[in-house]
């Protein structure tokens, strides 16, 4: 009974997985496809495949800039939010004070706010103050997004951080700024690692924010879209698809260094 | 650490004393929003003392221990180290340290860098901190090859011993203790107290340690103090507390205890029941109430050829083995229950209804 039960379960799990997995990276083969197509236009079942358009992209300038855009965007927002986000996160989940559980509610709701109306107001907002939009309102725009979100991802790890731990080193004698280095920061990595991940793919791939407040700056994205809407070429799906390669390189290589440190560790602690 | 080791060294904690305490705890109050957590406590803890408060759960005794270790600071009174103010002192720049009930050991570390880290933060050479880990390892009897074990893998009488190296590494002057022990098993327990005991003995520290085990405290303390809400309800020696405690909160919390009421009356005290109560004498109440405490095993059966100052009569409704001894539980006519505690060979062998009774001499008179 129990073994027959178990076989099912199994290949329930097997199957809904395997569905969830299709209809994810389904449409994502579909549009790495389509750039592939020898063909101008955007048409299903591709009649000859080439790697024309990869090259026409890889060798654009138009394209070089929008990816250094890009990355120069995400990296700047990367480092800002992370650095917002981890003393947010402090105060989010380790210090007990007034207002902590309005402050919890407040950060949220940026999150769920949508982000083109968001996006409209920054540039509003921008005006106002007689700033004109360039990368760097971008930047701004990307922030007020994303530091709700890495401060929740970093706030996870602080969840589980034993605050005696920091008393305990005071009481070895350590002062805070070597508590902070040595206890601290180095037990709350993980979190802040992946914050830093998630602001960065999350900057990488905004649209509606980087359509309104990048000016005349193109991201990625954003150029995707106009190009969508007027001048399509397989360079479209094209950029698309490296795009995702270059973000699932980055979670791979996050991934990566991650196991070379617990390797080296490991290997540290075997030799003694 | 061993018994060897341990005779070998000087007994420290005798030749070391000094005229003037270690510690001194003036009218010491901690309040937290109106709420009195430690209540005007005083204490002078000498040099190379073991002293343990013991206290049932918010007597505030973790407070104190907070306080004196500077994780707390003191809402009035003083508190002094070698005749020197540290009420305001933080944590890091006092010559203390406290072992965590949560034991803190770092859990991103290995056994070597938990111990290694006061070392670190003094600035001590890589070599040198390896050096002294190893031997302080060896002191709490940790294998060596742990060195450069995952901290969080080690079992839970081995990261006491971690974090026991870690708090001598720091070299104190006096050892915090906050019930380090009380996560584990009895076996376990009962070595690791004597092996403390030993360490005490051996590095001649001042040990301050708190537990709710009064057991625990009996094994290792030179002197308890009990604590109940937020004051030092007695302290003294074991023995002292032992056989006089203070009150009946002292006695009570010290195991399993009779009590009975008694009142004052012509010519001498009265139990409840109108019974004239021999009472040791010597003993001097104030007030005209009062309790006697008898401990169960001066509790005994009264036969016609034993006999004893005061007696009683009920039924015996339970009887537990203790291993070598018995226990039974003895319902009064008054509907009270009392503990008789009697050696394994002189157990009762007649019927349910029994006289009980004790001496004068073996019972305590404390206050209402």
């Amino acid at each position: 009974m129990q073994t027959v039960g178990r076989t099912r379960t199994h290949f329930l799990i097997r199957a809904w997985t395997t569905f969830v997995v299709l209809a994810i990276y389904l449409p994502i083969a579909c549009g790495a496809l389509a750039g592939l197509s020898k063909g101008r236009y955007f048409a299903f079942p591709i009649r000859i495949f080439s790697t024309e358009w990869w090259g026409k992209t890889w060798d654009s300038l138009e394209i070089h800039v929008l990816v250094q855009n890009s990355v120069l965007i995400a990296l700047i927002v990367t480092v800002l939010s992370v650095l917002f986000a981890f003393f947010g996160a402090l105060a989010f989940a380790r210090y007990p004070w007034k207002g902590r559980r309005a402050f919890q509610r407040l950060l949220l709701l940026p999150i769920f706010f949508p982000q083109p109306v968001l996006g409209l107001a920054l540039l509003l907002w921008f005006n106002a103050l007689g700033i004109s939009p360039t990368w760097k309102t971008a930047v701004v725009a990307h922030l007020v997004w994303i530091v709700p979100v890495v401060t929740l991802v970093i706030a996870i790890q602080v969840f589980s951080f034993d605050p005696v731990l920091e008393e305990a080193a005071s009481d070895l004698g350590a002062s805070r700024l070597f508590t902070l280095r040595t206890v601290t920061l180095p037990i709350l990595w993980p979190g802040i690692w992946s914050g830093a991940l998630f602001a960065f793919l999350l900057s990488w791939g905004n649209f509606p924010l980087s359509l309104y407040t990048a000016g005349a700056d193109s991201t990625i994205p954003k150029w995707l879209y106009s190009k969508m809407v007027a001048g399509y070429t397989p360079m479209v799906p094209a950029l698309g698809t490296m795009s995702t390669l270059t973000a699932a390189a980055l979670l791979l290589g996050g991934g990566l260094i991650r196991l070379l440190l617990r390797r080296r560790a490991e290997l540290r602690e075997r030799e003694g | 650490m061993s018994s060897v080791a341990a005779s070998s060294l000087p007994d420290s904690s005798a030749a070391t004393k000094s005229p003037r305490p270690v510690l001194q705890l003036v009218d010491v109050r901690k309040v937290f929003d109106g709420f009195a957590a430690v209540d005007g406590i005083s204490l002078d803890i000498e040099e190379g003392e073991f002293v343990t408060i013991v206290g049932p759960s918010g007597s505030g005794k973790t407070t104190l221990l907070r306080m004196l270790a500077g994780l707390e600071s003191p809402s009035e009174g003083y508190i002094t180290l070698r005749g020197e103010l540290i009420n305001d002192v933080p944590s890091n720049r006092r010559p203390t340290c406290l072992v965590f009930q949560s034991l803190a050991l770092f859990p991103h570390m290995t056994v070597g860098d938990n111990i290694e880290f006061p070392l670190r933060v003094r600035k001590m050479a890589p070599e040198e901190r390896r050096k002294r880990a190893l031997e302080l390892m060896a002191k709490v009897r940790l294998p060596e090859d742990y060195y450069a074990k995952n901290v969080m893998l080690c079992s839970g009488g081995e990261k006491q011993r971690v974090a026991l190296a870690r708090a001598f590494a720091y070299d104190p002057d006096v050892l915090f203790f906050d019930e380090p022990l009380s996560a584990l098993d009895y076996k376990l327990k009962k070595l690791l107290e004597k092996e403390l005991k030993d360490l005490h003995r051996e590095s001649g520290k001042t040990f301050v340690y708190i537990t709710h085990s009064l057991e625990e405290a009996m094994v290792m303390s030179d002197r308890i103090g009990v604590m109940r809400a937020g004051k030092v309800v007695q302290i003294g020696t074991p023995e002292e507390i032992y056989s006089t405690p203070a009150d009946r909160f002292v006695a009570e919390f010290f195991g399993e205890v009779n009590i009975v009421p008694i009142r004052r009356a012509e010519g001498g005290w009265v139990r409840r029941d109108g019974k004239p109560v021999a009472v040791a004498s010597g003993v001097s109440i104030d007030g005209d109430e009062a309790n006697v405490v008898i401990r169960p095993e001066y509790m005994r059966f009264v036969t016609h050829e034993a006999g004893a100052d005061n007696t009683l009569s009920g039924t015996i409704f339970n009887e537990y083995s203790l291993g070598s001894r018995l226990q039974y539980q003895v319902r009064s006519r008054t509907g009270r229950t009392f503990l008789v505690e009697v050696p394994r060979a002189a157990a009762w062998k007649g019927d349910g209804e029994v006289t009980i009774g004790w001496d004068a001499g073996n019972a305590i008179v404390v206050g209402g």
